[in-house]
């Protein structure tokens, strides 16, 4: 019985009904593989200062801002300036998360871990470009709504 | 260019060392005032000259490290198409300050003969310092090259990102901050911003690998202990 | 407990927020605090990504995957993952998921020409199997190929070279890990005489220098990058030396950088070598008793089809002779080297090579070598490989703590799967290959099948396959877990004209529609990652294992069901020749599934032995744990042979183990006494892949690229990866953040090679070779800082297709692709 538990939820995917179609390749957007589409032209990078929802606690937040030029190299972060804690008065920014000052064997170090250092390996900016293809991730909450709502029979 | 000069020059000492014995008194003054003319002309635009990027990239210095730089930067290339040459932010516009820089930069000259930083590594290497001395200068005349094109009262900040629009009506419109005070490393790359003494650039988040390094080393040193 | 229906709810719910512009859901409006709601279940996976292996703890609920993070228990990655590592809890949910098989059909019948429709299990195998008995009647094994991937499970990849090898009986088999690590395994093979590296991880704590040949670890491995960083900058000795041909984001931690031209690693090689021996830094005792010294055959030709006259004019085509020679004649040889001509010819200046050389020959500093796709995606890959080991042994930086040339891979499980399992066409499992009788005999003992049913013929390799595709040779192909028409070299001449050639059937097996999926004639849906039980193997020889965590979508199977499933509508009768049966007439009757599946090893294990709180879904099907049989039988061929794996459960107990696993201890430096269990007591070192106990050094030329920038084409071309997409993109691009943080391919330019060419950032530009060509717009002040006269274009974007572009030319010894040189063309389009 055990193992069963969750076999009757299958994947919230919507399985649309497939048409005969010649082009399947979603990102090709209809242009035939043997052919070239025009490239978008290069896209403006979200510079709006609004924090987006995270998709989970875990999930590293997006860059709200653009990093244009931002120097994270041997000499210098360039980040560290504005979202390190001792900065953070001046610059009203988000400190670096608790997570970051810690070394690879859990301790707290005083300051943001090496290991950290290059912030965009995990950070990233947005473009302002519409999705290729949809995603139908839906987070916990809306997965607890889902199970909170009160049982109306069920098979 | 410089030899034309300098031969104009020697041309002139030769005349006005002689002692006249044909020509008159007023022909002299006049002389000495139209050549008073002609040098002062001669002379500024032979400075002028020092002022253009050809001549400041004519140097491999200047061109292989802070110009290759400057060219991914906005002052090079943005979206209005108005860019900085090298003597807008690093050339005081005044007479008698850049007459100052221009003196200063003899020194530059020595620089360039001796080979203080004819490779990547020595530019490098000295990087720290030569920016310190602009970031003093800049401090010390309140940004006054950044604001030659940049000015606060003309600055629309409902057209800035709402974090730069914040940080410059705490910091630059109330005086507490000049333009230096931030946007350092944004023409160029940053020098080993760990080795900047704090009341250099009374900066005090720039620490973090020294820090790191500190922790490391004391980290070590008690491991070293107990074993 | 949820049900069906509440799940239903859940779409409509979804449906609704994505309508109503997302309100905030109502738990998160409340601290939830009944643990029943709150708790999640958390299950270990490795990463479905880069040869790194990072683990990842895996949230589910309701069956739904909800979060993922770093695993903190994880050697590896302690905590850590990059960007596409967080955002692995989204790359199950793309909207346009293949949900049944696909088949192109006009009036309801299958039709090379038609459209895809969708069609049943029964109905796709039954057309498959048609196509394939009517190809192995009319051609035998030739006929038929298949390719697989280094992201197959272990478990898929040994069910795929079995029916393969021992049901089909041919050797077309080979995997996508021909594009990247096949240089390193040959290289390895020559050097070692066996596959994969000595060192671990734990090399990047101990290293005083790390030298980068031609790897950008700062976007392809972010994670070891990290342990990098972090020694890097807690210890202050250490430095960090990066070789590329362009400037990119691993030259922020370089202490010594070097640009070199094109192909000139191999005098620069060869100059460190001369280096250690000139300025006396041999490390004689270590030479005298651990190395031989060979001299490699040259002028090898470019692995270009036979009658490209490129191959026709070399002297030793596809040659990896060699014979012995001494190390004074070793010594003779890279005399030439000098310090002058490396940097001559190699455009890095003399004191930053004499900062490199001087780091591998200063006996106290240990020096860790990093390479992967630069050094592996080399017309001269296989060399590049020897001529980096040379440098270790010449000096003894080997098989200890730091001391270190370490080959990092690409894919999840290039070396569990691909390398280790031998999923190419010349090998079998643990290093065994297809042409010894010996090795061939040894698998089909282990297999339980007949004597001789192993061919002993190489199969073709990936660009030959397409090749051979193209020439109609071979006309029934199955392609899992990858996307070969959007990766191999030269698509326009030797890649689409293959798939879509009417003699061929080509089955994609994929978990969405990628370029190759519309290339195919059948597609068929399938299970991704934490969608069926798994194991990798990364590029430390760390082998790990997952759980099935949550059910596939709509009728998706995973790559092992459907190699099972397919196994069972041949019998022996129609596939093996009648020798074959005559001398073993027990098989007569039987389907490929019982000889192959149902052999009383791989169904050993009952359906009870899996884990109790996770599904199964191949299991549950065939009624015996499936994972564990293939991995057992799998095992054997390892165990006591140098490549001895743990029992399995131990594997889903912990966090990977570094193979051989000798009496329960996993071995973390190989051929060291000591720390290597298979070392002979007494012996120090001992590189036991060769039979005499040594390692070879290979005195190896410099040879120019098949293809250089001239007049009419003048740009060097080097294709890559980034950071926030891994390979084709068709998982990270269905992550809108990803997506959004790289959202095309572009071409990267010297800011003064586009004001030459009347171009500027954003320009469009139509980028060209002998080959084919490409749309795409020019950023010069990217992440990318090429050097003038190189251009850097990433791949992962489907709809700038850049390797029809590429130049399908391999090296000659392992068969890989050199993605990273060509010469091309840039025009304005409609300037």
């Amino acid at each position: 019985m055990k193992r069963y538990l969750f076999l009757s939820l299958p994947a919230l995917i919507v399985v649309t009904a497939v048409v005969a179609q010649e082009q399947v390749a979603t990102f090709r957007q209809g242009t035939p593989l043997h052919e070239n589409a025009t490239p978008p032209a290069i896209a403006k990078v979200n510079n709006s200062d609004l924090r987006q929802t995270r998709n989970y606690p875990e999930q590293p937040p997006l860059i709200p801002h653009k990093i244009d030029g931002y120097q994270i190299d041997v000499h210098v972060n360039q980040c560290l300036q504005c979202h390190s804690r001792a900065a953070t008065e001046v610059s009203q920014a988000p400190m670096v998360s608790i997570t970051h000052f810690m070394n690879r064997e859990n301790q707290f170090l005083t300051s943001v871990t090496p290991r950290r250092y290059f912030c965009n390996q995990c950070h990233v900016t947005q473009g302002q470009v519409r999705e290729l293809v949809g995603n139908q991730f839906i987070d916990v909450d809306t997965v607890l709504d889902i199970a909170r709502q009160p049982q109306d029979g069920g098979d | 260019m410089f030899g034309r000069l300098i031969a104009l020059l020697k041309t002139t000492w030769a005349i006005i060392s002689t002692p006249s014995a044909f020509i008159s008194l007023g022909v002299l003054t006049m002389g000495g005032f139209l050549m008073g003319v002609i040098f002062w002309g001669g002379f500024n635009t032979a400075m002028e000259v020092t002022n253009t990027e050809k001549f400041c990239t004519s140097c491999h210095e200047m061109r292989a490290n802070v110009y290759e730089e400057l060219k991914v930067t906005i002052h090079y290339s943005n979206r209005s198409g108005v860019r900085a040459i090298c003597s807008d932010c690093h050339v005081p516009h005044g007479w008698t300050s850049k007459i100052a820089r221009k003196m200063q930069a003899s020194k530059e000259v020595w620089g360039k003969i001796f080979g203080t930083i004819n490779t990547r590594e020595k530019f490098l290497a000295k990087r720290l310092e030569l920016a310190q001395h602009e970031w003093a200068r800049l401090e010390a005349n309140d940004s006054l090259e950044c604001r030659n094109c940049h000015s606060a009262e003309s600055m629309d900040i409902t057209r800035q990102s709402t974090r730069a629009a914040d940080m410059h009506q705490r910091f630059l419109f109330t005086g507490e901050k000049t333009c230096i005070s931030c946007h350092k490393g944004i023409a160029h790359e940053l020098p080993d911003m760990g080795k900047v003494e704090h009341a250099a650039t009374g900066s005090k988040n720039l620490d973090t690998r020294d820090i790191v390094v500190f922790l490391s080393k004391t980290e070590e040193m008690i491991k070293g202990s107990k074993e | 407990m949820i049900s069906r229906r509440d799940v239903i709810k859940a779409q409509a719910v979804a449906a609704a927020a994505a309508a109503a512009g997302l309100p905030v859901p109502v738990a998160a409006q409340n601290l939830v605090t009944d643990a029943s709601l709150t708790e999640l279940k958390w299950s270990k996976a490795p990463c479905r990504f880069c040869g790194t292996g990072c683990s990842i703890m895996v949230a589910t609920k309701a069956g739904r995957v909800v979060a993922s993070h770093g695993d903190a228990k994880a050697e590896v990655n302690r905590g850590l993952n990059c960007v596409k590592g967080y955002f692995l809890s989204k790359i199950m949910y793309g909207s346009d998921r293949l949900t049944q098989p696909l088949m192109r059909k006009t009036n309801g019948v299958y039709d090379k020409n038609g459209n895809f429709e969708p069609v049943s299990w029964d109905e796709a195998f039954d057309t498959m199997a048609a196509k394939w008995k009517e190809t192995l009647a009319k051609k035998g094994p030739q006929g038929i190929g298949m390719f697989g991937s280094g992201q197959w499970t272990v478990f898929e990849g040994y069910a795929g070279v079995k029916l393969m090898k021992a049901g089909f009986r041919s050797n077309n088999i080979d995997p996508n890990a021909r594009h990247c690590m096949a240089s390193a395994v040959v290289g390895f093979m020559r050097t070692f005489g066996i596959d994969e590296p000595m060192g671990c991880y734990d090399d990047f704590e101990a290293a005083d220098a790390f030298i980068l040949w031609g790897s950008n670890m700062a976007e392809m491995h972010p994670i070891l990058w990290t342990r990098i960083a972090d020694r890097r900058f807690s210890h202050p000795h250490v430095q960090v030396a990066v070789l590329s041909t362009f400037k990119h984001r691993s030259f922020d931690l370089a202490d010594i950088p070097a640009i070199f031209t094109p192909q000139t690693d191999m005098v620069i090689l060869n100059y460190i070598a001369n280096h250690i021996i000139q300025s006396g830094a041999v490390n004689k005792e270590f030479v005298a008793k651990h190395v031989n010294f060979r001299l490699g055959a040259t002028d090898i030709g470019y692995g270009l089809r036979d009658e490209n006259p490129l191959q026709m004019a070399a002297a030793n085509p596809n040659s990896g002779a060699s014979e012995p020679m001494t190390f004074e004649d070793f010594a003779e040889f890279v005399a030439p080297y000098t310090l002058e001509k490396a940097e001559e010819m190699s455009g890095v200046p003399a004191a930053t090579l004499e900062k490199i050389a001087a780091l591998y020959a200063d006996p106290d500093t240990k020096v860790m070598s990093l390479w992967t796709m630069g050094v592996n995606q080399h017309t001269r890959g296989v060399w590049v490989n020897n001529m980096i080991y040379n440098i270790h042994l010449l000096t003894g930086k080997i098989s200890t703590p730091g001391n270190s040339p370490f080959s990092l891979t690409g894919q999840p499980s290039a070396c569990g799967t691909a390398r280790e399992v031998g999923t190419f066409s010349h090998r079998l499992p643990a290093d065994l290959v297809v042409t010894n009788p010996e090795h061939r005999a040894h698998a089909e003992d282990i297999w339980k099948v007949p004597p001789g049913t192993v061919p002993d013929w190489v199969g073709a390799h990936a660009v030959e396959q397409n090749r051979q595709l193209k020439d109609g040779k071979i006309n029934c192909y199955w392609v899992q877990v990858n996307n070969n028409m959007q990766a191999a070299p030269n698509i326009m001449e030797e890649g689409l004209p293959g798939y879509r050639n009417p003699e061929n059937f080509i089955v994609v097996s994929d978990a969405y529609p990628t370029v190759t999926a519309e290339a195919a004639d059948l597609i068929l849906p399938a299970a991704m990652w934490v969608e069926k039980e798994g194991a990798y193997g990364n590029a430390e020889r760390r082998t790990q294992f997952w759980h099935q965590l949550v059910n596939a979508p709509g009728e998706s199977k995973s790559d092992l069901w459907q190699l099972m499933e397919f196994s069972k509508r041949f019998t022996t009768d129609e596939v093996w020749p009648s020798e074959l049966l005559d001398s073993s007439p027990e098989f007569r009757g039987k389907t490929l599934f019982e000889v192959l599946f149902e052999n009383g090893k791989v169904d050993a294990f009952p359906l009870e032995q899996t884990a109790e709180d996770y599904a199964n879904h191949e299991s549950e099907d065939y009624g015996f744990y499936v994972q564990k049989g293939l991995f057992e039988e799998y095992a054997e061929f390892g165990r006591g042979h140098g490549h001895d794996l743990a029992p399995f459960d131990r594997y889903h107990e912990e966090r990977g183990l570094r193979w051989p696993v000798v009496d329960g201890k996993e071995t973390l430096w190989r051929f060291k006494e000591g720390s290597d269990p298979y070392v002979s007591a007494g012996a120090d070192f001992e590189f036991y892949g060769h039979k005499d106990g040594k390692a070879r050094i290979f005195a190896l030329p410099y040879e120019a690229p098949p293809e250089v920038p001239d007049e009419e084409y003048p740009f060097w071309l080097s294709t890559g990866r980034v950071l926030e997409h891994w390979h084709s993109g068709s998982m990270t691009q269905r992550v809108p953040e990803l997506h959004k943080a790289i959202p095309d391919a572009l071409v990267y330019m010297h800011p003064d090679d586009a004001t030459a060419l009347g171009v500027r950032r954003g320009s469009e530009v139509k980028l060209s070779s002998r080959r084919g060509f490409i749309l795409s717009r020019i950023e010069t002040r990217g992440r990318n800082k090429p050097p003038q006269g190189l251009v850097f274009v990433p791949w992962f974007d489907a709809r700038q297709l850049i390797n029809k572009v590429t130049l399908d030319a391999t090296d000659p010894l392992s068969k890989q692709t050199d993605f990273k040189k060509c010469a091309v063309k840039i025009e304005p389009v409609g300037a």
